[in-house]
């Protein structure tokens, strides 16, 4: 079961005419693909655009109901191959990923996709993990729409233009035969808001009732000669098709007076937080009401020469605000300008940033100047970017050190922690080798206090970037991957080509039993367990079957056996890929299934043992070496009570699952003997109190428990 | 122009804390309220105790116009700097980060944090002491807001044993800051209407509703402040008197911490190597403080034997026990993890055998060991160690940290001739010297090669006088920031090149 439970949203994808859904952005679609009439969905999990998958996970009954098959993919790949099915069918098919990477992972199966064209509407959902919150390189889904010819939805960010840009979406795939993105930022799929839902839609043909196979077409296929042909019809017929649809329904929006001087293009998404400067400069409200006339390209690619043209004509001057690099939107426009032999001045990027996200501070600068250079300069909003700087130079100058940053880390007991304790033990011991690192939670190592990692090559390619590495080093290379990863795609970039080609290298697969990072969705590796769907297929067995030889497993809070197993492995005379499968379940997976099951036994008066760990602070010196091996959040540090001394002693809080890792790192690295487990049997039986009984009895008649420490002693 | 301005509302808090249900909670309120709310997040790798934000605008009253419109009013997305009317964090770093982001402003925003501090992996991570300054931080927020609202709400929600969240939320509806009409029975509805841990939640929302004190985010740095035991302050001897008053409660401290240690005569042997101190001149009153913190640390060192008595007092499991919240009736056991290396048990021998000893073994031996002190046999162990104390005097570990002591003591002597602030930073290079095994050993090393390095020369008069005490700072500050690295190495690098930079000037 995924992370988040959607319990109550699940409702609400239920909704029919006329009733008002209350939700977040990527539900609302979600809703939306259903309302549409979808037969199939996929995809792979990835922040912003998770949710869509989890809650479709969670919703069998509504989609047996409807007949609408839902397939959570290996990969992008998979979801991209997958709307194959539209290809000869009138399916309406939707799947889902977060991009740019896994646009990239899709990017052989997309063009595919592309060129013969789909017969049902083809819609693919991306979640433009750009800017503040982002976890992947910062790079626009925009390029692909240009070389594969894919039309890109960039919405308006409020929750009824989402679902009537899904809607509308499936019209122009099937008017023009091509596959859409709809593209959705981070702030775009957590937005709440709520949007009047209509009746679902079950699809004509689905999973409930079955098409038979479509006759022999060559022109389906992406093959030569079919190719030169499907090249020609997309420029020739598909996109003045698309280009149609989108004019005539007005996809995108004109705001404000017809006619101005000037005027502002806008990416759809970014149309709320250019409104919330214009409001600031006197030039909206919070309706929207622009003074300046403004087109909200919903739709940015294709453009439509003639609304832009139209819109240009007569004015002196233009604002693109086009948010990330390159200036795709900025090139077009000016070109589509110059062939018309219309000369408005085009601005974007000489007022705007050229890269990173597009905040009301990055806006607000770049909108300033653009209207100051035509006269319409507004004193409010130049005062408050006046206001704004002034504030931030005046509080970083009374921090005197900028704030540290608080970047995310292992959750408290997580099974991944204890091998980089390890390694970073290793790396004390022996000289420190090339690490390559993946995606996944295990990304945090490179963060403090690990800061491991030579290079990030994608998800899953932690071993083949390691392939010339191996080749060109003293030292074999570690290579760091999880089970997601691993099945993502590693299994065969990786192990296949590293057993292929004979490398020496070392790789350690984080065997944690889901996709976590992203929520915790089942891999093929899961095992069936509380209802879960996972087949629970072995790492080992897969490996062995592709011809490594040496496999060793070890329990991942063993924290000396790890680095055993490491040292072998680094040793080892044999030559080869050695692989090190760490298992050890995700915590949060663990404790979510644990917690119900313990309150239970609990509340029936069953015997439990609670188990956490525990400082002593009387011995701990405040050095805090088991922090810079453990970096666990309920590993904390509090004021110190001995009066003689000043530094912080460590301290364990009560969010300890009691994992032992700080105890088994007190032991391996022979730390100090502050470190405590504490059992708390709670319902004892009769037996545990007799037994504490005699203990206790022994010890009293032993001194009882030793002296206490002196409150009052007089020198002599 | 309609002159409809939204409430905006920015939550600061840590992933897994629950910032989104907070969220959700006043969406719920609000639209219960009738209000037309949008909002949104950047939740970040939630869970994962990263820095996260929630922003909300609220519309008052407009709920109804476009609850069904195609058009409803168009609300940002990200909270513009200035524009926030209410900042919630849940911790008073990310407070401070929202102040620093110019969410927070004079004019216009209302802060409600928590003083409550969870320390960043860099504060935690530092040997000694990293954390940031809090007073300083929660002066900062005060200053930049029209209104702030700081208190331990995190020390009300464990008191409640409720989520922070939602005291956060009482406290929020309780302050009647939230520019917008929300009750607090529209408030109950949402917790309930959200179902999540609904009982304690609804403990929480009371807890933070109830009046407090208001409390300040307090520094608990100690800084120049030795907090004594009370009842020691009344100490009053003729053998004190001696000294400066500013030092007086430390030492009584010392003499009480070595007689437990050992005996009365231990504790009078730190008298006679303090006194010769108490009349020289430059050893002022922090001087002399400091002095005799480090020399009873020191004197006290932690070896095998003070680890057993520490560790069967009687205090500790009724501590251990109110700490891990046990209730009555549960069994609470307590296990020990100990792992004595070679040093540490050969260390009980007499000098010339330990050494002996010592020659003959691998020095990275090391035996792990869990005693469970709450049972007899575990006990029964620690309780034969601990009785060796009437034998620690003739033990190898002894005659070393005697030795060291006196070596420190002697360099501190010729230091505090030359010069007192320099003398001041001897005397602080002991704080390098603690912890146990490869802590102990890789800050003895430290420490000795600060002596050799920096200290020696400079008393030789080979390093020029006029630096000495900046130089000593300097070197300790490396080895303390980053005792495994290089840090250390570079600096006494640096000392040098400075010096003989100097020296060829001078010629």
């Amino acid at each position: 079961m995924p992370e988040v439970s959607f319990h109550q949203q699940i409702e609400s994808l239920r909704l029919g005419a006329g009733e008002i859904f209350y939700g977040e952005g990527i539900l609302a679609v979600t809703k939306a693909l259903l309302q549409s009439g979808v037969s199939y969905v996929g995809g792979y999990q990835g922040a912003p655009v998770s949710h869509l998958l989890d809650a479709l996970v969670q919703s069998q009954g509504l989609l047996s109901e409807l007949g609408v098959h839902l397939e959570t993919c290996t990969n992008e790949a998979a979801a991209a191959a997958m709307l194959a099915a539209s290809i000869n069918y009138p399916l309406r098919g939707a799947v889902t990923w977060k991009s740019i990477v896994g646009t990239n992972v899709a990017a052989d199966a997309l063009s595919n996709l592309a060129s013969p064209g789909v017969e049902g509407g083809a819609l693919i959902i991306v979640g433009e993990d750009y800017g503040e919150g982002a976890s992947v390189i910062q790079e626009r889904t925009y390029a692909f729409a240009l070389k594969s010819s894919l039309w890109l939805l960039d919405p308006r960010p409020d929750l009824p233009s989402l679902v009537r840009s899904v809607e509308m979406a499936f019209e122009l795939s099937e008017t023009s035969n091509t596959p859409v993105i709809l593209e959705l930022r981070i702030r775009a799929c957590h937005m709440f808001g709520s949007f009047a839902t209509k009746d679902n839609v079950a699809p004509a043909h689905s999973a409930n009732r079955r098409l038979g196979p479509a006759p022999f077409n060559y022109d389906r296929l992406s093959h030569p000669p079919a190719t030169f042909r499907q090249e020609a019809d997309k420029v020739e017929r598909r996109l003045p098709a698309a280009r149609r649809f989108i004019f005539e329904n007005k996809l995108n929006e004109q705001l404000g007076p017809r006619e101005g001087p000037i005027g502002i293009i806008v990416q759809g998404g970014l149309f709320n937080v250019l409104n919330g400067r214009l409001a600031l400069a006197g030039l909206s409200d919070v309706d929207g009401r622009v003074a300046i006339p403004t087109l909200v390209l919903n739709v940015v690619h294709p453009l439509v020469p003639e609304e832009i043209t139209r819109f240009c004509a007569g004015k002196s001057a233009v604002l693109v605000v086009e948010e990330g690099a390159p200036d795709f939107l900025e090139q077009a426009i000016g070109q589509i300008l110059r062939k018309a032999d219309v000369g408005t001045q085009l601005c974007g990027k000489d007022v705007l940033p050229m890269a990173g996200e597009y905040t009301p501070l990055a806006v607000g600068k770049g909108l300033a100047a653009f209207l100051a250079r035509h006269d319409r300069a507004g004193p409010a909003l130049e005062q408050w970017i006046a206001r704004v700087e002034a504030q931030q130079a005046q509080v970083g100058k009374a921090l005197v050190a900028p704030l540290p940053a608080r970047p995310p880390t292992f959750c408290t007991g997580c099974p991944e922690r204890p091998v980089f304790a390890a390694m970073k033990l290793l790396r004390r011991e022996m000289e420190p080798v090339h690490i390559c690192a993946d995606i996944g939670c295990h990304s945090f190592a490179t963060f403090a206090p690990f800061s491991q990692g030579n290079s990030i090559l994608g998800y899953g390619m932690s071993l083949a970037s390691a392939a010339a590495v191996s080749a060109t080093q003293t030292k074999r290379p570690i290579s760091v991957m999880g089970d997601g990863g691993f099945w993502h795609n590693g299994l065969i970039t990786g192990v296949a080509g590293a057993i292929f080609n004979k490398d020496d290298s070392v790789l350690i697969v984080m065997n944690n039993g889901y996709a976590s990072a992203t929520g915790q969705q089942e891999i093929v590796s899961s095992a069936k367990e509380a209802g879960g769907r996972g087949p629970g297929i072995d790492i080992a067995t897969a490996l062995k079957s592709l011809g490594v030889g040496w496999i060793k497993r070890v329990r991942t809070y063993r924290v000396a056996s790890v680095a055993r197993t490491l040292r072998a492995a680094l040793r080892s005379q044999a030559k080869g890929l050695k692989v090190v499968i760490a298992d050890g379940e995700c915590q949060l997976a663990r404790q979510r299934r644990l917690r119900p099951e313990t309150a239970r036994r609990l509340a029936a008066g069953e015997r439990v043992v609670r188990t956490r760990f525990w400082v002593d602070p009387e011995v701990c010196t405040g050095d805090h070496s088991c922090i810079r091996l453990s970096g666990c959040p309920s590993l904390n540090i509090k004021p110190n009570e001995d009066p003689l001394r000043s530094d912080p002693v460590a301290h364990v809080n009560n969010d300890c699952v009691g994992c032992g890792l700080c105890g088994e790192v007190a032991h391996a690295a022979q730390l100090c003997p502050s470190f405590a487990q504490i059992d708390i049997i709670q319902n004892p039986t009769g037996w545990d109190r007799l037994k504490q009984r005699l203990s206790t009895g022994f010890i009293r008649l032993l001194g009882g428990g030793g002296r206490s420490k002196p409150a009052l002693v007089t020198a002599e | 122009m309609a002159h409809v301005q939204p409430i905006t509302v920015l939550i600061a808090a840590l992933g897994g804390e629950g910032g989104g249900v907070l969220a959700s909670w006043l969406h719920r309120s609000a639209i219960a309220e009738g209000h037309f709310v949008q909002g949104t997040s950047i939740p970040g790798v939630a869970q994962r105790t990263g820095a996260t934000t929630y922003y909300l605008e609220i519309v008052p009253h407009a709920g109804a116009r476009h609850r069904r419109s195609d058009r409803g009013p168009v609300l940002a997305l990200n909270a513009a700097p200035g524009e926030v009317d209410l900042v919630v964090a849940s911790e008073l770093l990310e407070a401070t980060r929202a102040v620093a982001q110019g969410f927070v402003t004079p004019e216009r925003t209302v802060l409600l944090a928590s003083s409550a501090r969870v320390f960043t992996i860099d504060e935690k991570a530092a040997a000694g002491d990293g954390r940031l300054d809090a007073q300083a931080m929660a002066d900062i927020a005060r200053r930049c807001s029209r209104l702030a609202i700081i208190a331990d709400f995190t020390a009300i929600a464990a008191q409640a044993q409720a989520p922070l969240n939602a005291v956060l939320l009482g406290a929020l509806a309780a302050s009647g800051v939230l520019p917008v009409p929300i009750s607090e029975d529209a408030f109950r509805a949402a917790i309930r209407a959200e179902g999540k841990a609904v009982d304690a939640n609804l403990r929480g929302f009371e807890a933070g509703r109830a009046p407090r004190r208001t409390a300040s985010a307090q520094g608990d740095k100690t800084g120049d402040q030795t907090r004594a035991s009370p009842p020691l302050m009344h100490l009053v001897s003729q053998q004190l008197e001696a000294f400066a008053p500013q030092a007086r409660a430390v030492i009584a401290e010392g003499i009480a911490r070595l007689t437990d240690y050992q005996d009365a005569a231990f504790a009078n042997r730190y008298l006679a190597r303090l006194k010769p101190f108490a009349s020289r001149p430059g050893a002022e009153g922090r001087f002399l403080r400091e002095l005799a913190r480090h020399l009873a640390l020191r004197m006290s060192v932690e070896d095998v034997i003070r680890v057993a008595q520490l560790k069967l007092r009687k205090e500790r499991v009724l501590r251990v026990t109110h700490e891990a919240r046990a209730r009555a009736g549960d069994i609470v056991d307590i296990t020990e993890y100990l792992k004595p290396g070679a040093e540490e048990i050969l260390g009980l021998l007499p000098p010339r055998l330990g050494r002996w000893a010592l020659a003959r073994i691998r020095h990275d031996r090391a035996w792990p060991l869990k005693v469970t002190t709450t049972r007899a046999s575990g006990f029964l162990r620690l309780k034969a160690l601990a009785a060796l104390k009437g034998w620690r005097p003739h033990t190898l570990r002894f005659a070393e940290e005697e030795a060291w002591v006196e070596r420190w003591l002697e360099l501190v002597d010729r230091a505090l001739a030359m010069s007192p602030a320099a003398a001041q930073e001897v005397v602080a290079t002991a704080a390098l010297v603690r912890g146990y095994a490869d802590t102990y050993k890789r800050g003895l090393a430290n420490w000795r090669k600060i002596v050799e390095c920096v200290i020696e020369p400079m008393l030789a008069g080979r390093l020029s006088r006029a630096h000495f005490a900046d130089a000593v700072l300097q070197a300790r500050l490396a080895a303390a920031k980053d005792p495994e690295g290089e840090a250390l190495a570079e600096t006494i690098a640096a000392i040098r090149r400075s010096a003989a930079a100097e020296h060829a000037a001078a010629e």
